[in-house]
């Protein structure tokens, strides 16, 4: 039905109103949709692919590598069970997540690129290597693409929509694959606030709601309060990796059973279970795998799935001072994982309120989105009214002990900011190391690391009297920036809280350039290009310290050496970048301890006439300082504490 | 100090005043940080003890104004003033929505600010009761009755603090009484078991 009224009254309707080319896409781990407003002011999620609004969130990339290789959606799902490791679905779950997180691995059948790098990285056909971020923009891309192709225009501004529960890394690498998919990302707006917009603007109601969004991958619980075209939110909570993927794993299991797992058996259990599930909203029994299985061996399996939603919702009606859901006007539901009948069966149990489903719950955020981008860029917007939302993690930082000091709470409206004043610990202390941490817990080690960075300039004072001013600002889109300014000199560093999601500027400058959709040649000759430029600049590096400290080198550590270089030489004369980048790593461990010593040897020299108190840490690189500190312990001695292995050529 | 006030898009004498200039409608930037700020006056109130009446109201139409929804089409300077004043907004409505906030803002404008010493008396109270509370815990006993004790002190403390303002007494005790409501909501928070695990 949603197809004809696209294909016929509607699509002139979107002409119409789409002029400004901005959209509301819903970026979903299973599924991803995209929505305009019409010109009557009614928001419609558009047919993307074969004449569905749902777009499956899957990418699968072919051998060959060429600009044709890549296939998403319904396509790309059917190829998941015969190239499981090449077709990377619900990739949304690892949006901003380190390699390190046991999250990456569990039960994935994908191959992960090994790798200093922080952020996690497939490994799919042909050796080709991809992040998260730039999956996330191929769904994106066909997004947008498809939608350009339906409304005749240029689509180019987006508002998209995230977990409320998403913490600043996974915003942050979410806005990247947006950039990526060539759009302008006018907003990031949480998901449940973008469904409630949806329901509000439809019912016209006052009052205070729950929003209870279980989608495949992420559990989101929002309380908002609608009054005088002001949409508040009150409170967010949730888990960002609870979903309808676990309940599909937690039936894999029982399918699996004994058997043996190969990435090809999992996936064709998961996609069984996902069948399974599906037919057990209507039916009492399914069968799945050549069993039977019936509606309460699932609810069994899922029930304390199901029920890992209740902490998070408590938490958030306490936070919105509706304790125990008195005085709650409505519970929305969003995500097609609250068609499943048990997970209805709570959300009455837990608010004492029959839950409100009208709209679609797997369009109702895409709309929302779609709404909100009206809002944003239309001259005269269809709707009036504003959103005001929350932040979902406090923010704080490091202090002495390891302790945190938070300096914004979670639920605090946004945008938002606090300044505190830390001072030095130290008598002439110049440097002051900010750590940046999200969540709630006391201990630095329990919460999410979300930047580090070193203050540096600061005057040499006695201890406690240079005061230096963290401030954070955290803007529309929930996103931090951190100042820090000592206050006598004014010296001041910002950073916009990025590194976060463990790629370097670097990766994503590389990242830009491979999304200006050229072939993968052309990215290929890109790497070779850059590889070979690394290759040329450590080389020079290595001769030049040779030429002035080869005296700390044995004969046989320097013919090691020069071995490896010979290696990089002749590896950059070659056509794979691979290679090179492998050789250059190489070339950096063989090297590495001729590298400290030349470190000690100029801190050494450095320090001659001067007192230790005197230097300042803030120049110095954490290497040296490394040193340095050894030093420092070692005050009196004659020189570096290794020197007596030192071989003497 | 005249020149901040003049409306920077349309030179008006004063326009600044206001966040949103009232000659040309332009939003602007908001004053400088080293002004001690009136949190009562950002939203256009008299200094008080109790909730300005409609503050939500009050609160809810300027944020329609100043928010940087209103001006995602606007040039980047308008989008960092109206960013700047919405911050400021926000935490103004913050600071008035909560009594403590409030009495502590009350305080800040009369010049009392930083941590006051507590007094060791009431740390050793607040360590018994501490105690107490632990003892009920572990015994599961019914946490109803310290609950509404610590309750009750909250509420008198606050109405100490009240009369202290409001009739020129001791501000510094009237700062370490407030101090004290801390410990009490840390306390009731734990009564209520932090039932939900974070």
């Amino acid at each position: 039905m949603a197809l004809f009224q696209i294909s016929e009254p509607g699509e002139s309707h979107a002409r119409q109103a789409c002029t400004t080319g901005a959209v509301g896409i819903d970026l979903g781990t299973t599924n991803s949709l995209i929505a305009i407003v019409l010109a009557d002011g009614k928001p419609q999620a558009l047919a993307v692919d074969e004449g569905s609004a749902l777009l499956p969130s899957v990418v699968h990339y072919g051998a060959g590598g060429g600009p044709g290789s890549v296939v998403i959606g319904r396509p790309a799902r059917r190829l998941a069970a015969e190239f499981p490791r090449d077709t990377i679905a619900s990739v949304k779950r690892f949006m901003g997540r380190s390699s390190a997180d046991p999250e990456t691995r569990r039960l994935s059948p994908y191959r992960f690129a090994e790798g200093d790098s922080s952020v996690v990285r497939f490994v799919v056909a042909g050796g080709r290597v991809v992040n998260p971020v730039e999956v996330s923009a191929e769904v994106l891309r066909a997004l947008r693409t498809r939608a350009e192709d339906r409304l005749g225009i240029k689509v180019n501004q987006a508002v998209i929509t995230v977990p409320a529960y998403f913490d600043d890394a996974q915003r942050q690498a979410t806005k990247e694959a947006g950039r990526l998919a060539g759009l302008e990302v006018l907003r990031l707006l949480n998901e449940p606030t973008a469904a409630a917009l949806a329901y509000g603007l439809d019912k016209r109601s006052q009052g205070t709601f729950a929003v209870y969004d279980l989608g495949g991958g992420t559990f989101d619980i929002s309380v908002l309060q609608l009054h005088q075209g002001v949409f508040e939110v009150k409170a967010v909570g949730g888990d960002s990796a609870l979903g309808g993927d676990d309940f599909d794993r937690a039936l894999a299991e029982i399918l699996l059973g004994e058997q043996d797992r190969t990435p090809h058996k999992v996936r064709q259990a998961i996609d069984a279970a996902r069948q399974a599930k599906e037919d057990l909203t209507r039916a009492e029994v399914a069968e799945a795998m050549g069993r039977q299985i019936n509606r309460s061996q699932l609810e069994a399996a899922i029930r304390p799935l199901i029920e890992k939603t209740g902490g998070p919702v408590r938490r958030a009606l306490k936070d919105a001072g509706v304790p125990d859901g008195k005085g709650l006007d409505g519970v929305i539901l969003v995500g097609g994982s609250t068609r499943v009948p048990a997970v209805r069966r709570y959300v009455r149990e837990l608010f004492g309120l029959e839950p409100l489903a009208d709209i679609d719950p797997d369009e109702v955020v895409a709309l929302g989105a779609a709404v909100q981008a009206d809002l944003l860029t239309a001259e005269s917007p269809q709707h009036d009214v504003l959103l005001l939302d929350v932040t979902p993690l406090s923010l704080g930082l490091e202090t002495m002990g390891g302790l945190v000091e938070k300096l914004i709470l979670r639920n605090t409206t946004i945008p938002a900011s606090a300044t505190q004043e830390f001072t030095t610990f130290a008598d002439g202390q110049t440097g002051m190391d900010i750590h940046v941490l999200q969540g709630e817990r006391e201990l630095v080690q329990d919460n999410r690391s979300l930047a580090k960075f070193t203050l540096s300039g600061i005057p040499p004072l006695p201890a406690g009297l240079a005061r230096v001013a963290v401030t954070f600002q955290v803007d529309a889109d929930g996103i931090l920036s951190v100042t820090a300014r000592e206050q006598l000199t004014g010296v001041s560093q910002t950073i916009t809280v990025k590194p976060s999601h463990g790629l370097t500027d670097e990766e994503i400058e590389r990242m830009l350039l491979a999304s200006i959709e050229h072939a993968e040649e052309d990215v290929q000759a890109r790497l070779l290009i850059d590889n070979r430029v690394e290759a040329q600049r450590i080389l020079k590096a290595t001769e030049k310290q040779l030429d002035s400290n080869g005296d700390l080198l044995s004969a046989q550590e320097r013919q090691h050496i020069e071995a490896q270089m010979a290696a990089v030489r002749k590896a950059a004369q070659g056509g794979d970048h691979n290679a090179i980048h492998a050789e250059i790593e190489k070339l950096d461990g063989v090297s590495a301890d001729f590298a400290k010593r030349v470190m000690d040897r100029g801190i050494e020299r450095a320090l001659k006439g001067h007192s230790v108190g005197e230097f300042d840490q803030g120049e110095l690189s954490a290497h040296a300082r490394k040193a340095y500190a050894a030093l420092e312990a070692e005050e009196g001695a004659a020189g570096p504490a290794d020197s007596a292995e030192r071989p003497v050529d | 100090m005249k020149t901040t006030s003049t409306c920077w898009s349309c030179g008006a004498p004063g326009g600044a005043a206001e966040p949103i200039c009232p000659s040309c409608g332009k939003v602007q930037p908001p004053p400088p940080a080293g002004a001690r700020p009136d949190r009562f006056a950002t939203l256009g109130f008299e200094p008080s003890f109790d909730e300005p009446e409609g503050l939500d109201e009050r609160f809810r139409a300027l944020a329609r104004k100043l928010h940087p929804d209103r001006f995602a089409r606007a040039t980047a300077q308008e989008r960092r003033y109206s960013l700047e004043q919405t911050t400021r907004l926000n935490d103004a409505y913050k600071t008035l929505k909560d009594p403590v906030r409030r009495a502590e803002h009350l305080l800040q404008l009369r010049g009392i600010e930083g941590d006051p010493k507590m007094s060791p008396e009431f740390l050793e109270q607040t360590m018994e009761d501490r105690e107490k509370l632990l003892e009920a815990k572990m015994s599961g006993q019914p946490l109803e009755a310290l609950a509404a004790g610590v309750r009750e002190k909250r509420d008198e403390t606050l109405r100490e603090v009240r009369r202290l303002l409001e009739n020129g007494g001791d501000l510094s005790h009237a700062a370490e009484l407030l101090a004290r409501m801390r410990y009490y909501a840390r306390y009731l928070d734990e009564v209520e078991g932090r039932s939900v695990e974070l």
